[in-house]
Parts: structure tokens; sequence; C-alpha cells
């Protein structure tokens, strides 16, 4: 069970940042080539993550790229560097529909044929930053099966509903959309930036928000958010220990070859095992909550 | 594929990189013209004056560092010379002054310089030493300059290297030729006469109402006949914007200590050892202020000074005089105001007074 | 590839570089690097400096290299980035990049 609790956004034209983000230890590393990037810089950037995304302390967390819009002149590049580089995820910006989503996947399977690259090996997520990508959140989330996610980035969003960010009750539909859109195509979703990174409890506040409506996590912008996050998210030590009992019965049911799971004399489903086991991979890599 | 180096992982990097959000840059930089915004240029002028420094007129450009609406960094540029650098002293730290300098070399190479100078005050050497810029020469306890590659000065003296020529006495003059007059053929014959080989440097700088290629062609002219002379392109070390700034800008009537020296100290530590000038020539001042001044500079920074290298000895040659006044290359942009040319024909060559009439008879010269 | 103007890549902060190159004045090819680890490491900065060089075929220009512990990896991207801008070339070929 991949983990996505936390996505770090470096500027992928920051060197030292690129060289150092690792030690931080989130889920995710998202290089970004988009917005973090001055126009002067989009040819530096792209050569620094091509060579970053190689560096072996990158092999055991997952890299994600994110690349400018392909109808720009930078994005068709940005690809080739991040697929070559080994991104294991494409992050693609404004995503408004499936056909954004498919016109990147047709060029990834070129770069992955072009450059050896083990065919179907680059995943992809896409970013909804407007009303139509909302509103087409479910094609969207169905329309690749390298499609590992779908994000909300709350900046752009906001600007096209003409409104701007507040306490929440501006993303609420949004939230609710993209949630419902990735579990029924059965992927990840992410909420968006909290970007007043002095503010820690109004961070805890949303974070609680979208643990509780079902978010696997949150982009974030600073390394000292990752802490916070991870152990917000983190389950106690009851959650914990019911796990390792409906674990522990499933197992047994399998050994047994039994077909009906059962607990203190109570039928478990599969949704139960799997929220376990999800619960018992975020105390490992983050122990019980604090 | 490349072997990296795991000692750096040792240590998280330092806490100021990760103080502020990171999708955007810490800094946002703006790159403006001041001269056109009062309101602006107060606020610089302020931010300078905080740091000890005087705004100056004359700057191209400046990029600014205001989060905000607060300004707390600024540095300019005119043509290659990085000057009024400055940050709001509760927000120094390697991390924004750094940044504040990479910003404004890339500036200067989409300006189109890439070789940059920048004076400052010796004790900030070891800063800027850490901004890509080298020490050149330094006047002590009053300022340094600074070029922003290591093999410039080196590369030029290898390439002067090869002009060497041996004897006991080698000498050099280094002119502007703002035009070349009999005054200049003179000296040049005199000074050829007492040396074993004579370096004749002609100012590069493009700053003089006749262009440095008029000027060069008609030295080369001017001076055909006159044996053991090489003559040399003058270059960015000697008497130009960026070894002497004043010079360009006598009209202000001040030429500062500092400016002088700068200039006979890249001569003295690196132009003269080169070739292996032993005597430097220069006509006598009778006119202009601001070259006397630089004759006089000159014997006490190429003669008198201690340095650690060896002295050049300066002579004066007394100028030549038509008609009982002295001739000089001032007086022939008086007369070329005036449109004189039956004055000029007496004090210069005649390829000289070729051109002049040539390109300037119809030419209007703004005031000076 | 022929450096046919100066240019600059990097920044001077720290665990980065800054890059120039310019085309060459008598057709050598001149490196000189200037680091803070330059004891420790220079010998294989100038390593990766002349590999990065060698595959784009850089054979003349002058390459000056003011770097301030940066990885490897910042070194190889940020010397491409100064000679593709040097070079004027905007095709990247990926094979001589990696």
């Amino acid at each position: 069970m991949t983990l996505r609790r936390s996505m770090l956004f470096l500027p992928g034209s920051n060197a030292a940042m690129l060289s150092t983000a690792f030690v931080y230890k989130p889920d995710s590393i998202m290089f970004d080539l988009e917005d973090a990037v001055s126009l002067r810089e989009k040819d530096a950037a792209r050569l620094l993550v091509f060579h970053a995304l190689q560096l072996p302390v990158y092999r055991d967390i997952e890299t994600v790229v994110r690349i400018n819009q392909l109808s720009t002149p930078f994005g068709p590049k940005d690809l080739e560097a991040a697929v070559r580089g080994g991104a294991d995820v494409i992050r693609l910006p404004k995503t408004d529909s499936a056909e954004d989503v498919h016109q990147l996947e047709a060029e990834v399977e070129r770069i992955e044929r072009a450059s050896g690259r083990e065919f179907g090996s680059t995943k992809l997520m896409a970013a909804i930053e407007s009303a139509s990508g909302v509103v087409n959140a479910l094609s969207i989330a169905k329309s690749s099966p390298r499609l590992i996610g779908i994000a909300l980035a709350g900046f752009d969003y906001v600007m096209d509903m003409q409104t701007e960010r507040g306490d929440g009750t501006e993303l609420f539909y949004a939230r609710c959309a993209v949630l419902h859109a990735a579990r029924a195509a059965g992927i990840d979703a992410f909420d968006v930036v909290y970007s007043d990174v002095n503010n820690e409890e109004g961070f805890l506040k949303e974070v609680d928000l979208i643990k509780r409506m079902g978010f696997n996590g949150k982009s974030l912008i600073n390394p000292r958010q990752i802490e916070l996050l991870h152990n917000a998210y983190a389950p106690t030590e009851e959650e914990v220990d019911y796990a390792r009992r409906v674990i522990a019965a499933a197992e047994q049911a399998e050994r047994q070859g039994l077909g009906v799971i059962a607990l203190n004399g109570k039928m478990i489903d599969a949704p139960i095992v799997n929220h376990a086991k999800r619960v018992l991979s975020r105390a490992q890599a983050s122990g019980t909550r604090k | 594929m490349h072997m990296e180096r795991p000692e750096r992982f040792d240590v998280l990097p330092p806490a100021p990189l990760w103080s502020n959000p990171i999708v955007l840059d810490d800094f946002e930089f703006l790159t403006v013209d001041p001269s056109a915004d009062p309101a602006l240029q107060a606020e610089i002028r302020a931010l300078l004056a905080k740091c000890g420094l005087d705004y100056e007129d004359g700057i191209d450009v400046f990029v600014i560092c205001r989060p905000q609406g607060r300004l707390i960094a600024c540095v300019g540029l005119e043509g290659n010379i990085v000057k009024c650098a400055a940050i709001e002293p509760d927000c120094r730290g390697e991390s924004l002054s750094l940044k504040l300098l990479g910003e404004v070399v890339h500036l200067a190479v989409e300006r189109g310089h890439s070789h940059l100078f920048l004076y400052t005050a010796p004790e900030n050497q070891t800063f800027f030493r850490g901004c890509g810029f080298y020490p050149l020469v330094e006047v002590p306890n009053y300022v340094s300059l600074m070029e922003n590659t290591p093999v410039g000065i080196r590369s030029y003296c290898n390439k002067l290297k090869t002009e060497r020529k041996e004897g006991a006495t080698i000498g050099a003059i280094v002119m502007n030729a703002n035009p070349f007059t009999w005054g200049h053929q003179y000296l040049v014959a005199e000074a050829a006469k007492a040396c074993d080989w004579l370096h004749v440097f002609v100012v590069a700088e493009d700053a003089s109402r006749i262009s440095y290629r008029d000027r060069y062609r008609l030295v080369e002219l001017g001076i055909r006949g006159i044996d053991r002379v090489t003559l040399h392109h003058g270059s960015q070390y000697m008497v130009s914007r960026a070894t002497f700034p004043a010079y360009f800008f006598k009209e202000k009537g001040m030429v500062g200590h500092c400016c002088t020296a700068v200039d006979l100290l890249l001569f003295r530590n690196f132009i003269a050892p080169a070739l292996g000038v032993t005597h430097r020539y220069v006509g006598t001042e009778p006119f202009c202020p601001t070259t006397r001044k630089y004759n006089e500079d000159m014997k006490y920074w190429l003669q008198a000074a201690e340095t650690g290298t060896p002295r050049v000895t300066v002579i004066e040659i007394p100028r030549t005089a038509v008609m009982g006044s002295p001739v000089s290359a001032s007086e022939v942009r008086r007369l070329l105001d005036a449109r004189d040319f039956d004055r000029i024909e007496a004090l210069v060559p005649p390829a000289t007074l070729e051109l002049l009439y040539e390109k300037y008879r119809t030419v209007c010269f703004p005031p000076a | 590839m022929k450096i046919v103007k100066e240019a600059l890549a990097g920044t001077l902060e720290s665990s980065d570089l800054m890059v120039k190159v310019a085309p060459a004045s008598d057709g050598t090819l001149d490196i000189v690097i200037n680091s803070e680890v330059i004891r420790q490491f220079g010998a294989q900065i100038e390593k990766v400096v002349r590999d990065t060089l060698g595959k784009l075929d850089v054979t003349e220009g002058l390459v000056v290299i003011e770097d301030k512990g940066a990885l490897d990896c910042a070194i190889c991207a940020r010397l491409q980035t100064a000679v593709l801008r040097g070079a004027e070339c905007q095709d990247l070929d990926w094979s001589v990049l990696s």
C-alpha cells in the first residue's frame, strides 16, 4: 500500500533544495517545473530535475514532476526530462477534461518507447484547478490506467470561481467532487496546499477536516508541515490494536480457507480489512498519534 | 552514473533555506529604472543612506527586492560596473545577498555585459569573493576593484607577454588621442629615442567625441616611421570606465584620489610587469586639470608608493609648441566646436585634419 | 557543440554553483574551477566537468565554475544549461545529456 499523505513541493530551479529535500522524508516529493520556476529558468530547472531524479537518494521515495501544460513551449520538453529522468509520476497541471489526460498519456507512451523505459512504468496524476475540471472530475479520474490520483489545486480554482481562499467554504463542493471521483475510480485524492506556513493551528484544522473527509493527503510547501501532517494522520493506540486484530482474523480465515472473516463474533468484510491495512501502514510510517 | 558525495548528507541544510514558503522563490526581484520614478528613487536613496552609500546618477538599471512593499535590497548596474549594492541591515544574511548578486550578474549578461567590475571597501572583499568576484587592486583603507572572472587580468597579461621586448629601458605611453595631434607625435618620437622599445596604448573606451576606431587609426598613421614602437589596443584594465570612472566625467571637475590610484596600480602591478615596462612617458599638461592631476598621481603610484611590484619611472616630456603655445587635444576639440579648421591644421597631422574635416564638418556637438 | 556567445547558469547560493561559458579566443578549451571544497573534491569536480563537456562535444571555449559545494548532478545540470544557452541550442539531445 503506497502512502501518499504528504507531497512536498520543491521549485525545480533550486539546486540546494533538490539535493537535500529527501532528508525530510515526505511520502512523495514533487519537483515543480511550472509556477515555481520563472520563465528565465525553465531550461535550467528542467535539466536540474532531470539529474536530481537520478540521484540514488530518490530511489526510495516517490518522485513526482509537475510539468508545464503541454500547450506551452516548455511542457513537451519538461515531459521528456521527467520520463527519461525516471520520475515515478507526472503531475499534469490545469486538467480540465479526460482529453487532457489522454494527450499526456499518448506522449508518455511515445517517450517510454523512444527511451527504452519500461512501458507503463510512468504513472500520472491530474491536478484539477478549474470549475470545468471539478465538473469533469469523474471522467478525468477514470481516464487512464496510469492515473494514481487527482489533486485539487486551490489557487487557480478559487480565481475561476470568482472567490478567494478562506475558511474552506469556498472549496466545499470541489473537495467533495474530487474526493468522490477519486474513490469511484479507485485512485487517490489530494487536497490543496496550505500556504500560511506560520499558522500551525490553521494548518492542523484543515488537515483534520480533509482527513475526516477521506483525502489521502495534502500538497505541502514547507518541510515543517510534514511532521505535523504525518502525526495528524497517525492512528491512535486503540485504532492500531483493533487493526492488528482485524488483520490477524483475516490471516486466520485465509489459513483455514474460510470465505468469511469474523472478529468477536461479527462478520468483517473487505473494506474493513483494507482500512486496517492502511491504519497499520500509517502506524508503521509514523508511529501512533502524539 | 555520477559519484556522489555522501558527506553532504550528514547535516541538514541551514534553517534559512526553509524559513519561507517555497512554492515561489523566497524573494522576488524586480528590475527597475528609478531615473523615471522619483518616489522609487527616494526609497533607494534612503536604503543606500542607511548603508552609508550615496545614490549615483547614471546607473542604467537597479535590481530591487521589495517583499510586502518594503524595499529591503538594491543593486545598480552602470554598463559593466556593479554599484550601489545595499541590504536593509535587519534583513542581512547569506541567502539574500547571494541571490541579489546572482540576479544582477544574470541581468548584466542579458544586457550584454558578462565581464563585470565592482568597487567596494577593502573589508568587503571577502564577501564579494564569495559572489564570484576577484580582487584586482586595493587602495589600502580606501577602495578595492574586483572583477567577476578569475582569468580576466591573467589572460590579458598573458596576451601582453607575447609582445614583450627585451631591453634595459622599456617605455610605455597611454594616450586617449582625442584626437591625435603633433603633440602626441612628438611625445612618441621623444620617448622612442630614449628607450630600447616603446609600447603605446590607445584608450579603448568609446566615451570620447571621436570614436575609438578613428582614434586608433590616427595614432597608427601618426606614429608611422618611428622605430622600435608597438601600438596596442587599449583594454578594460586601462583608463576605462571600470578602472577610472571619473576620467570620463571630468566636466564635474573632480578626480578622486582613489580613482587614479586604481587605474595606476593596475598598470604598475599587472601591465608593466607583463611587458617589462621600466618607464612611463607623459606630456606635461598645461591646460586640463584632470590630466595634470593624473600626471601627479602617476609619480606617486607608479614610482613612489610601496606595492611590492617593481617601480616604474615617470618621465614628463615638455609639450611641443606651435607658434609659442603648447599643442593639446583639448585645444583642438575647442577649435573643432568653432569649426576653425584653419587653426586646427597647424596642430594636427594631415590625416587627423582630413578625418576631422570629413566627419565633423557638419556635426552639431551638444554643449559639453 | 560550439559556444557562440557568453552565457551564465546557476546561482551563488550554498549547494549550487554558477557556470560561465564564453567562446574560445584561441581555439583551446580552458576550464577554471573555484570551489569551497576544492581540496577534497577539486579533482572530482573537474572530472564531472570534463565528462559533461565531452558528451556535449564542447572542445573549445572558456568555462568558469564558481562552486558552492554542489552535488555532481547539479554541476552537470548547470554546466549543460550554460553550454546550451551559449551554443544557442534549443533542441535537446537526451542521449548526450544523461
